[in-house]
């Protein structure tokens, strides 16, 4: 107990002490924190007429983000998979950072979740026993299920193991092993889960086909592995730890693929939608080309799809992919070419046409706009904060001193 | 009340003066009465008339339109009704109660025909199998009588009104019908709309669902004009009218100009 | 077939809820409020006023209302205490008397619909009478449930004939002389014409189909919208956590949400409530049609059904072969919308 009050301890004691740059990021992402404040305000005071939702597109930036999230924290298990599956060596060393990417990508998934309902003060009408869980009916539930599942698994498992870092002892595999076993899993399951929520709907023809979950989780594991090249740049650029090229390098390789196949899938949806429109194309029809002169998400998705294409056709010349100077920024045009992709190009034109054939447009508020990037910002704090902990236990600059 | 008063006029310009002041007198008592009351239209613009007033329990017996004063809503949906009479109900489709609200309350000159015109001597009657002729009077209902919009032709107005007796109906057999039982008439012709309409099916109904329930049945004359029921060329019973405004845009849509597509627009 | 005698004037008052027939006479309201025990939601609310250290009447109230359970689980008690509470509230709030019914489903009744789609003019009555009906957001933050779609004939083009597409080799693997219209998403939802009907147009109201396997009821997270006996779908405003999920699953799209604090002005607001229907919602949570459930399950038609000019609006119970729904159904030529969904609506389309 002593040794693990001295964890907690020591572990924040690290976390907060820092160099001026280290405030100085914090600060910065501060700021987008007290933007978040209004409008979080705004939204809980007024309710949801603060944002650019309407009854005809009542899914919006919240459920975009929130989808695309899913998937990168889901896209961690890139980092743990091979690890403990193929026991790649490089990436066995950081597959803690993997896991405290996931905390903090789940965290972001809870708060827009928070900012998408409507009501969040009821949201206790979800738990069990004092309120109503519709399970297995419904498959929101299931997506809290998962969601709360993947977050637990991770906390566990990320911080068993920093914690027998620290103080020294050998890993119980016994308990960690079918910890991280079922994790991988249960990265899948999220995701699927997801896809599953959305593409379950008949009265949404665009999302309502079994490509869904695949679609989900190809670009889950091309945008969670991007994240995580340029999170490792950036620890190998500003800290002490060094991760290896053959980590880095596998995790491009499985970003090249998996975004091969997402394009891939993309395309087939494309063919089959347009050899043939029918009435159930016209939300990609809309996406694609606008409609009777209605085309805000047209830039969106060519955007979406140049970024794809070009990081794709990079990523495939080993010289570069292999070159870690210009790779992160390739890994950020994968990032953001996949969050369009899957959110304002995959939620937005889910409702437009509406089931009854209204065309109308959406603009997320600045309301929406404050709460989202402050959702990011808090998520990039946790997520500064975590691996800051992780590192120092990993050096061996915070351990059990037993003396 | 308007269009009263301009049928008015034109009985003034016409016809005997005497007649008109005595016909003005009757019928500006109830239009002085309510005069800033709401009135409003269920059916027929004109032709079916409510006054809105307090029902207690703070309802009141119609809400109405703000923009085209038709009814929207009716707090008792018997308000101003009476047993539908002597309307033979012959087969066992419906046990429920049926009321109706007389016709004879939304007719301008009803208070007056049969006493003070069509009385038997004024103006001089005329024979039922008399051939058509232009009209002189009543020009408003009927503007151009030898060109009816009603029966493609084939009809003109001792078809439907009695020849001596003005304030009735006249069926084929000869015998007298209400004006508060147009039904009786329209049927003699239009037997499966007649039947259709008997059965629930055509035409409306307020009050209570059952089939067992109290309704109150909305007779012919209540939605379709009989001195126009072709509509010119539109050849439709029922006459066109002026919508409730469109549902409000939602946000960040200034106009909804990307529906007009297609044909025509 | 049911031969219940039917109260002649709609009225929530003179039609008792069973929920209070079932109560012994001496358990007034206030008696159920002294009673209620354990956790329940009045000791919350004494909690809550003791946290709040408040006599704000209406704070207590809210509180009370936040803690209540899902309206479906409460029992005869905690509904009747619901009932009190609202009824209270909104009388405040409105400045008049307002009743909350809590009549429930009539055993065997279910509810049908169903719409001549050949006699429809576009007037969009129905969609303005039910918001007088059912207590809608107004003005800037307006609500309608039923929205009406004008449908253009379609169009034919001789000119054109020979305008095909593409015609390498003189071969035309289709035209343009023949333009379609009539399929829902072709309907123009803003029209806004001088007169209706126009000529080239016929009209299709949509509005929530009752159906008999809902998709909206299956998403639900905490099964605060659910099928009533009667066949109805209802909401329990004080459960919905505003997730959406229906609004999403719903192919008719016939539910709407409360985006802002609903505007319904005191004079507009309609005193004859029913909980699962047309009381006043708040901000945040979803709503839909319900058939006018204060109003049906008292014998009396929905207010669209009354309101619409030219009568092509049916209702009335599907187990009664005399109603003259059933008569409908075994006489016209009928239809139900998206059948492919396999939402078995209860909302049927017909032409004579």
């Amino acid at each position: 107990m002593k040794k693990l009050m001295s964890f907690v301890v020591d572990y924040w004691v690290y976390v907060l002490k820092g160099g001026p740059k280290f405030y100085a990021w914090l600060g910065f992402l501060c700021i987008f924190v007290i933007g978040w404040t209004y409008g979080n305000f705004m939204q809980l005071s007024e309710g949801m007429i603060v944002t650019g939702l309407t009854d005809q597109v009542s899914w919006g930036l919240y459920l975009a983000n929130f989808v695309f999230l899913v998937g990168v924290a889901a896209g961690a298990v890139t980092v743990v998979f091979p690890a403990y599956v193929y026991k790649h060596e490089a990436l066995h060393d950081v597959t803690v950072l993997g896991e405290m990417l996931a905390i903090a990508a789940v965290v972001m998934c809870m708060l827009f979740v928070l900012n998408h309902m409507g009501r969040p003060d009821r949201l206790w009408h979800m738990l069990p026993l004092i309120g109503i869980y519709n399970f297995p009916g419904s498959m929101l539930a299931w997506d809290v299920i998962v969601l709360c599942g993947y977050l637990v698994l991770n906390i566990v498992g990320g911080f068993y193991y920093l914690y027998k870092k620290y103080s020294g002892e050998p890993l119980n595999k016994g308990f960690y092993m079918p910890v991280i076993y079922i994790a991988i899993v249960w990265a899948l399951s999220i995701h699927t889960v997801t896809a599953f929520l959305i593409n379950t709907m008949p009265a949404r023809p665009m999302w309502h086909h079994g490509m869904m979950p695949i679609r989900f989780i190809s670009t889950a594991f091309a945008a969670g592995p991007a994240l995580i090249i340029i999170v490792f740049t950036i620890v190998r650029d500003n800290t002490k730890f060094w991760i290896k090229d053959e980590a880095i390098d596998l995790l491009s390789q499985i970003v090249v693929w998996c975004l091969g196949i997402a394009l891939f899938l993309t395309l087939s949806e494309v063919v089959t939608e347009f050899y043939h429109p029918t009435e159930h194309s016209l939300g990609l029809q809309y996406l694609i080309l606008g409609h009777n002169g209605l085309s805000a998400l047209v830039p969106w998705f060519w955007f979406s799809i140049i970024a794809m294409v070009t990081s794709f056709i990079l990523l495939l010349i080993p010289s570069i992919r292999k070159d870690h100077k210009k790779l992160p920024y390739i890994c950020a045009l994968t990032f953001a070419g996949i969050w369009v992709e899957k959110g304002m190009g995959l939620i937005i034109p889910g409702s437009i046409p509406t089931p009854i054939g209204e065309f109308t447009q959406y603009t997320p508020s600045l309301i929406e706009i404050f709460n989202s990037l402050g959702n990011w910002a808090i998520g990039f704090i946790v997520l500064t904060l975590l691996l800051k902990g992780a590192i120092g236990i990993l050096l061996g600059e915070v351990k059990y001193a037993n003396e | 009340m308007q269009m009263n008063k301009r049928t008015l006029t034109n009985m003034i310009v016409k016809e005997s003066k005497i007649v008109a002041i005595f016909c003005l007198l009757i019928l500006s008592i109830p239009s002085a009465a309510f005069a800033e009351d709401k009135v409003c239209f269920e059916g027929r613009e004109g032709a079916s008339t409510v006054t809105q007033r307090d029902i207690g329990e703070e309802l009141k017996n119609v809400r109405c339109s703000d923009t085209t004063d038709a009814v929207l809503w009716w707090g008792d949906p018997f308000d101003g009704t009476q047993p539908m009479g002597d309307m033979p109900i012959e087969a066992d489709y419906t046990h429920g109660e049926a009321v109706v609200k007389p016709r004879t309350e939304q007719l301008g000159l009803y208070a007056v025909c049969g006493i003070a015109c069509h009385n038997g001597t004024f103006p001089p009657p005329v024979e039922a199998d008399a051939p058509p002729r232009t009209l002189t009077m009543h020009t408003d209902l009927v503007p151009d009588a030898l060109n009816l919009q009603h029966g493609n032709g084939g009809i003109w107005c001792l078809d439907c009104h009695d020849a001596k007796t003005r304030n009735k109906f006249v069926d084929n057999a000869g015998n007298l019908i209400d004006f508060n039982e147009p039904q009786q008439l329209c049927g003699k012709c239009h037997g499966q709309v007649y039947r259709d309409w008997r059965e629930g099916m055509h035409g409306k109904r307020i009050g209570e669902w059952a089939s067992t329930g109290k309704k109150r049945w909305f007779v012919c004359t209540e939605c379709h004009n009989p001195h126009d029921v072709q509509q010119g060329e539109r050849k439709s019973g029922f006459a066109q009218l002026a919508p409730e405004p469109a549902p409000q845009l939602p946000k960040g849509m200034d106009n909804a100009d990307h529906e007009r597509h297609g044909s025509g627009h | 077939m049911t031969d219940h005698k039917l109260p002649v004037v709609y009225n929530a008052e003179k039609a008792a809820p069973d929920a209070e027939k079932a109560a012994p006479d001496s358990m007034s309201r206030r008696g159920f409020v002294k009673k209620a025990g354990g956790v329940s939601a009045t000791s919350l609310l004494g909690t809550a006023a003791l946290m709040t250290n408040t006599d704000d009447a209406q704070a207590n109230t809210e509180w009370a209302e936040w803690f209540q359970g899902n309206y479906r689980l409460m029992s005869q008690e905690e509904k009747a205490e619901a009932v009190a509470r609202l009824e209270r509230r909104y009388s405040a709030e409105y400045d008049k008397k307002v009743t909350v019914d809590s009549t429930p489903a009539e055993k065997g009744v279910l509810f049908g619909y169903a719409l001549n789609i050949q006699k429809c003019i576009g007037c969009r009555r129905c969609a303005k009478a039910c918001v007088e009906e059912n207590n809608q957001s107004r003005g800037d933050q307006e609500i309608e449930w039923i929205r009406v779609l004008k449908m253009e004939k379609g169009d034919f083009d001789a000119s054109k004939m020979s305008e095909g597409y593409p015609d390498s080799y003189g071969i035309q693997v289709g035209g343009n002389a023949y333009s379609a219209s009539g399929v829902v998403l072709e309907g123009e939802h803003y029209y806004e014409p001088e007169k209706v009907p126009e000529e080239d147009a016929f009209y299709m109201p949509i509005q929530c189909m009752q159906c008999e396997k809902p998709p909206c009821v299956k998403v639900c997270p905490v099964r605060t919208t659910y099928r009533e006996p009667d066949g109805i779908v209802v909401v329990d405003y004080n459960w919905c956590i505003g997730c959406r999920m229906c609004i999403g699953a719903c192919p008719y799209w016939a539910r709407r949400f409360n985006w802002g604090e609903p505007k319904l002005p005191k004079e507009d607001m309609n005193p004859k409530t029913h909980y699962l229907g047309n009381r006043p919602r708040m901000k945040g949570v979803v709503e839909k049609c319900t058939f006018c459930v204060q109003r049906t399950r008292h014998g009396r038609y929905p207010a669209c059904v009354e309101v619409c000019p030219v009568g092509a609006r049916k209702f009335g119970n599907l187990l009664d072969p005399d109603s003259e729904i059933r008569r409908v159904l075994a006489t016209k030529k009928v239809f139900r919308l998206k059948a492919e969904a396999n939402t078995y609506p209860k909302f049927f389309y017909y032409m004579d």
